[in-house]
């Protein structure tokens, strides 16, 4: 039977589709549906993996089902079955762009289980500070050069990252490793700073001083980063400290609190720094803190190089230090001591602590419940960027698709701290 | 996956103590504690947790108090007493960690360590050595010996089980005490005096009785090796299951050491009711068959088959079997309760009043009146019982059994012109020429239960999964139920254990223990 | 330090408070489950507490706490508890912490939520529950975070060996749209 073989319903028939010129006024409106978009979690903009299922009202995001877990790596149940010293590579992976500060919280967790925390030889604190703050540097560039970059601005992401790569360089010089450090043991560190460091460590400060300046310049006054970052993903101050913020997110909120100064540790008490504190909560501020916690850091570790004091990096306590080699190959005793801090790790007597540092991200805590022999009972890891991530959902509700970028970025949501 | 349910009973109180036994109230570091009369000083610090240092006491040896490393300081005594020697009494006070108990824990590990050789990288003991243990839990100090150390004898054959390193050896004397008291034989002894004493055989003696191998469990130094074992695997490696010899009826409680699915050693467990401390060398090799020969596919004519192919062709021919009752059912005092269980009720509900019992012949030189006893078969009591509580009577006669459904691979009639149907673990015996060979777990791959010589029903774990395709033999039986349309409907071994224990009388009200996990011997501190 | 908090806590909920301990300068409350919400709303607006910041929210399973130089008698046994859920918190004016543990059994594995206190723990809830099998009572989305929602057991429990293998699943069955459809039900 012919039905109206008009070129409309031809086309309906074999290519299964209408095109925009044959539709009638009412068929040209745009469904009112809700659209379902994936967002990660391989996608450029979602740092380290995180998957967003967002639900959006033509650009308008109505709703976004934050999903961690991709890279999640089972950091609890292996460290259960490690020794207290094996633990820190896998710390290391934590919030892999600052690992020298995960590497320090866990040796200051244990310590204090140990009762060695005010044993820890002066110097090999002030080293744990030095490396401490030059990679909570390299954490603030990674975060901002890698925003930038993602809200276009691509020279600042290269700048930033030459910066990054002198300061991976020294760390590489005093561990043996760019990113992976294992540095700090339990007791101090495992060897002291290469000859040369604190000169070198002074000159590259100016250096990354100087691109400092040059990444202002370019971001500070630029109109459309601005605009893509002022008013974006605001938090109150009520908002901040109930959904647990912490480090530059709170204090962009104007949570006046920085474990270094509220709960000091190690030497920091005999340091001098500011800690910024914003008022708006959005991008923007967010930004401006890290950039000014740059240079804060930088006066800290100005500060370390002059003050380090001469001595062991290790305290002197059996039962954590591991005996000198030539010891160890030729006396029965510290054989057997070597092979005992190996084989079964040190021996942390039963109970539990909580520790807590200033992170890259904010507190950094390590819960630990040890059970009297070499390995921990539970290690369990309060990891800032997951407490921060649970805040995702919100900020980026009422926004565009577009701002999910600039939100995500500034959250510095560090993939294998928040999967663990 | 909530489960929401009762909550379990709280655990019975212990019994108290039998009217004559008295009690004594002491004091050690300040916290008080009660034992019963006659226990020493270092059991009863165990009690409050705390480890005083010894080396050559041992719960089950007597007591020498030869190497003063447990010396504390009791009050009302000018000089430190072997807390192993020393008895309990009424208000006594006892100080281990004051000054002076310290030093004395350091200055003997010091005389102990001076000739010690630094064989640590080289050591078997490595890892569990109680020398290391205690060096580093109660001295920690550097060494003061600047003078090249006595040399005695490496590698002595002792005899055909053990190896003797002079060096190492520590002079507790425990593995002498062992010889005389587990085996009943003078076989080791001490030679010559001061730095040059050593540890020998017994004149015209050889360390060669059936009970050798314990005093390698019980040197606490690397001195004394199993060839066995010796250079095999290091013991940080290994992880311990607690599980129960398969070698003969008296059932010494073990544990099986396994890396990666493959066993390694035993040793024993102690159990003051079955084994003490001890077990028998025999028992310590079982864990070598675990590999042979073992059926990792089910069979069916001689050719490898699935599972489905293999259940379906028995099930028909079980079926076939059954019209002509020809049918007939062989348990197996090797393997465990429920497995047995399992197939002796599915036996009654095909109808069959009469089953075989598959066993190895005993063997009667073997009883000594010690652990070793002439029947070789770890369950024949077991399967016993469960006969009994269903009202299977037990035969031999094979006369009109055209097929025969057997658990194992042992069995001692004549099966020429029988089908047989085999749920076993190894291809070896009958299996070889059976119609159908299922694979099922062997003694160190069982969760369940065997009953030993005394009654004692005795929990074994599984330390790794079953091998290859095999599955519990119980498990197995549920299989062929399901296939000739008899309601069996066990998903967990558990569920065998809990019917199993409702019909027999003798088991009712065994509480089901929860699966041990496999604990990795690094971190259990360290044995011996 | 905070000693006062944990005196404060016992005078005002004696009932609801089983003991206080302090371990390493740490302070330690441990709570009955049926009074955990009131305890954590008064510990919110109490204007001596204020503990308006939430830290952490995890479980402890003691399974194998078998710990070396104490008694056997606080070892493990069948008769105690196997969970604790431990709750830290923080006053961001007062600058005192407290950590909070509830004692949850094997065979009845609920806790009251905190997430309608501090939202913080919304989703530290839904990772304890996926690690350790704790339900959560009226927490609006308790589902899995880190594991996927096909994953069978819970890892971080001692009984949970390492080397367990799950199977990989294809993931073509999760509803389109999530407003439409719902949430999937976890198992």
């Amino acid at each position: 039977m012919a039905a109206t073989r008009d070129i409309t319903s031809l086309k309906q028939l074999v290519l299964g589709r209408k095109d925009v010129q044959d539709l009638i006024d009412e068929e040209i409106e745009l469904p009112p549906d809700l659209m379902t978009i994936n967002m990660g979690p391989s996608h450029p903009a979602m740092h380290g993996t995180v998957r967003i299922v967002l639900t959006v009202d033509g650009e308008t995001i109505v709703k976004g089902d934050v999903q961690p877990g991709y890279l999640h790596r089972c950091f609890e149940k292996e460290s259960e079955y490690a020794t207290y010293t094996q633990v820190f590579p896998y710390t290391d992976r934590l919030n892999y762009v600052s690992p020298m500060l995960n590497n320090v919280g866990w040796a200051m967790a244990v310590e204090k289980l140990m009762g060695l925390t005010d044993q820890i030889p002066k110097r090999a604190e002030y080293i744990r500070v030095i490396v401490g703050e030059i990679s909570r540097i390299t954490d603030h560039l990674t975060c901002i050069g890698a925003s930038a970059m993602e809200l276009g601005a691509f020279a600042v992401f290269l700048f930033f990252l030459k910066a990054r790569e002198w300061l991976y360089e020294l760390l590489e010089k005093v561990s043996g490793a760019r990113l992976t450090h294992s540095y700090v043991r339990i007791g101090g560190v495992v060897k002291d700073l290469p000859e040369g460091f604190c000169d070198e460590l002074s000159y590259n400060l100016d250096q990354v001083a100087k691109v400092i300046v040059e990444v202002e310049g370019l971001l500070n006054a630029n109109k459309i980063f601005r605009d893509r970052m002022a008013g974006i993903g605001k938090l109150t101050r009520e908002e901040a400290i109930a959904t647990g913020c912490v480090g530059p997110i709170a204090r962009a909120a104007g949570v006046d609190y920085d474990v270094r100064k509220d709960y000091p540790y190690s030497v920091y008490p005999e340091l001098e720094f500011d800690v910024p504190v914003g008022t708006t909560g959005d991008c923007l501020d967010r930004y401006l803190i890290r950039m000014e916690e740059l240079k804060q850091s930088m006066r800290i570790l100005r500060q370390c190089i002059a003050q380090i004091p001469g001595g062991s990096v290790m305290v002197d306590d059996h039962r954590v230090a591991l005996p000198p080699k030539r010891d160890t190959y030729n006396t029965i005793e510290s054989m057997i001591r070597h092979f005992k801090h190996i084989v079964d790790g040190i021996r942390v007597p039963a109970g539990e602590a909580y520790t807590f540092i200033e992170g890259g991200n904010g507190e950094l805590g390590f819960y630990v419940a040890a059970d009297g022999t070499g390995r921990p009972y539970k290690a369990y890891v309060r990891s800032p960027s997951f407490v921060h991530l649970s805040t995702a959902e919100k900020l980026i509700t009422g926004h565009f698709i577009a701002d999910v970028v600039p939100i995500f970025g500034m959250i510095n949501m560090i993939g294998g701290e928040c999967d663990k | 996956m909530t489960v929401v349910g009762t909550p379990p009973a709280p655990p019975a109180a212990p019994p108290p103590l039998a009217p004559n036994t008295t009690t004594v109230t002491l004091t050690i570091d300040g916290q008080p504690v009660t034992v019963p009369k006659g226990t020493n000083v270092l059991e009863a610090a165990k009690e409050l947790g705390i480890d005083i240092p010894a080396f050559c006491y041992h719960p089950g040896l007597p007591i020498v108090a030869q190497c003063r490393q447990c010396l504390v300081a009791v009050e009302k005594n000018p000089k430190l007493q072997p807390s192993c020697q020393q008895v309990c009494g009424e208000g006594m006070v006892v100080h281990t960690q004051d000054k002076q108990s310290t030093l004395a824990r350091k200055q003997m590990l010091e005389f102990t360590l001076l000739n010690h050789p630094i064989d640590c990288p080289i050591c078997d003991k490595a890892g569990e050595c109680t020398l290391q243990k205690l060096y580093f839990e109660a001295d920690n100090e550097d060494s003061r010996v600047d003078v090249p150390k006595v040399e005695k004898a490496k590698v002595v054959d002792l005899g055909p089980t053990v190896v003797l390193d002079q060096e190492r050896c520590i002079l507790c004397s425990r593995c002498i005490r062992t010889c005389d008291v587990v085996a009943g034989e003078h076989q080791l002894e001490f030679a010559h005096r001061g730095e040059h004493e050593v540890l020998t055989t017994a004149p015209g003696a050889q360390l060669d009785n059936p009970y050798s191998l314990n005093t390698v469990d019980v040197c606490p130094v690397g001195a004394l090796t199993a060839k066995d074992f010796r250079f095999t695997m290091r013991a940080w490696e290994l992880e311990a299951t607690p599980t129960v010899c398969n070698g003969c009826a008296t059932g010494c409680n073990v544990e099986l050491h396994h890396k990666d699915e493959r066993a390694w050693r035993i040793v024993p467990r102690h159990n003051p009711a079955v084994n003490k401390y001890w077990m028998c060398d025999e028992g310590r090799f079982t864990y070598h068959d675990l590999r042979e020969q073992r059926l990792a596919g089910a069979i069916v004519d001689g050719l490898p088959a699935g599972w489905d192919r293999a259940i379906a062709y028995a099930a028909q021919r079980i079926t076939a079997a059954l019209k002509d009752n020809g049918l007939a059912v062989a348990l197996s005092a090797l393997a465990g309760n429920e497995d047995n269980f399992a197939l002796a009720q599915l036996a009654k509900s095909w109808g069959l009043t009469r089953v075989f019992v598959g066993a190895l012949a005993p063997i009667p030189s073997r009883a000594d009146g010690r652990l070793r006893v002439a029947d070789v078969n770890p369950n024949t009591a077991g399967v016993a019982e469960i006969c009994r509580a269903l009202g299977l009577e037990v035969t031999t006669d094979v006369t009109g059994v055209k097929c025969l459904v057997m658990l194992g691979d042992t069995l001692d009639v004549e099966v020429t012109g029988i089908e047989l149907i085999a749920i076993a673990a190894h291809e070896r015996g009958p299996v070889i020429k059976a119609k159908a060979a299922l694979p099922c777990a062997d003694w160190a791959e069982r969760a369940g239960t065997i009953t030993n010589n005394q009654g004692h029903v005795q929990r074994q774990h599984a330390a790794f999964p079953p091998l290859g395709h095999a599955i519990p033999a119980w498990e197995a039986v549920v299989r062929l139920a399901q296939a000739t349309s008899v309601k069996m409907s066990f998903t967990h071994v558990r569920e065998v254990f809990v019917e199993m224990t409702n019909t027999v009388p003798a088991w009712k009200g065994s509480p089901w223990v929860r699966e041990a996990r496999p604990l990795q011997l690094r971190f259990a501190g360290s044995r011996g | 330090m905070s000693q006062k908090v944990l005196d404060a806590l016992k005078a005002t909920h004696g009932s609801g408070v089983d003991h206080t301990e302090s371990q390493f300068g740490d302070d330690i409350a441990w709570v009955k489950r049926e009074a955990l919400l009131d305890i954590a709303i008064w510990l919110k607006t109490d204007p001596s507490m204020l503990f308006d910041a939430p830290v952490f929210c995890t479980a402890i399973d003691r399974l194998d706490w078998r710990p070396v130089g104490v008694p056997p008698s606080q070892h493990w046994n069948e008769s105690k508890p196997r969970f604790e859920v431990a709750y830290q918190l923080r006053s961001q004016k007062h600058r005192h912490r407290v950590r909070i543990k509830i004692a949850v059994a094997e065979h009845d594995p609920r806790c009251p939520s905190l997430s309608g206190v501090w939202p913080a723990f919304n989703w530290q809830e839904r990772e304890t529950f996926d690690m350790y099998g704790i339900q959560f009572e009226n927490h609006p989305d308790l589902r899995r975070i880190y594991m996927y929602e096909e994953f069978v057991g819970y890892p971080l429990r001692k009984d949970y060996p390492k080397e367990k293998r799950q199977p990989l699943v294809r993931r073509d069955d999760l509803p389109i749209n999530p407003i439409k459809a719902g949430h999937q039900e976890t198992k």
